[in-house]
């Protein structure tokens, strides 16, 4: 005789953050986008370092009216591979968007708005909210990321505030 | 909060619930769905399996009896277990009754 079907439970997710990677993220993200609401999950890779790093939180906002803006961090369909990318806007374009990822070596191409999902409002590291990277100096960013002189930048001051980290480490 | 067998539930417009990996993973997108905000929710696999025919089409008994059939499970047990879910996804505004057709 077989046993009992265990009684059905409702569990909650720990953390209510997705793990997701894949189509099946893209295509909650288009859903939970599609219906005005606001979505979490967790970044994984490192094109967007040092601004986004791997296991970041994200907050994705559907859409706004207007335009994205150079330097906004947005949510988007890779028009050649179809997988869900976060890089930073670079400039616009007639016709779409140049995007890039803040630790990546060139543009990603030219994006359609259309494959556009959303704007990155929110990035949360261990429970705390980044704004570094999101605010203003997001603009400063996307140029610095344009003409391959972030990197360069970051790395001189990491060098700078290596014996302070030393000193006073976090 | 009373369930009637005879009423037809299905998936409320305030969540969006996919099945990723076998998995149900239902995010609600309003406030207060949840105890705590920001929260997602899943099932394990009798909830899941009570959740797949809930599709606003069947009644409760229906399902309750398609259930009762493929676990061989005396039809009483299925339905305390089939009320009692239903009852909490609705209470979570995570299902809404829909008129039978």
């Amino acid at each position: 005789m077989p046993s009992p079907p265990p009684k059905p439970c409702l569990y909650a997710v720990p953390g209510g953050v997705l793990s997701l990677s894949g189509p099946a993220l893209l295509e909650f993200l288009r859903a939970v986008l599609a219906k005005g609401a606001s979505f979490r999950f967790k970044a994984r890779g490192f094109s967007m370092l040092p601004f986004i790093q791997d296991g970041d939180v994200l907050t994705v906002s559907p859409r706004p009216a207007r335009r994205p803006q150079p330097g906004e961090v947005v949510a988007y369909c890779h028009p050649e591979t179809g997988k869900l990318v976060v890089h930073r806007v670079s400039a616009r374009r007639a016709g779409g968007y140049l995007l890039r990822g803040d630790n990546a070596p060139e543009a990603d191409g030219l994006v359609p708005p259309a494959n556009v999902l959303g704007r990155v409002d929110w990035v949360e590291r261990r429970s705390r909210r980044m704004r570094f990277g999101q605010g203003q100096e997001r603009r400063v960013i996307a140029l610095l990321a344009r003409h391959n002189l972030l990197h360069p930048l970051i790395f001189r001051a990491s060098q700078m505030l290596r014996p302070l980290k030393r000193r006073y480490p976090v | 909060m009373t369930i009637s067998p005879d009423a037809v539930y299905a998936v409320s417009d305030d969540v969006v619930a996919r099945e990723i990996e076998g998995e149900i993973i239902i995010v609600p997108l309003v406030a207060g769905i949840g105890d705590l905000e920001d929260e997602l929710f899943t099932l394990n696999e009798t909830g899941k399996a009570i959740w797949d025919k809930l599709d606003g089409r069947r009644r409760l008994t229906e399902v309750i009896q398609e259930l009762s059939a493929e676990y061989q499970a005396a039809p009483g047990e299925i339905e305390a277990d089939v009320l009692g879910l239903t009852a909490e996804l609705v209470r979570r505004r995570m299902l809404v009754a829909v008129p039978a057709s």
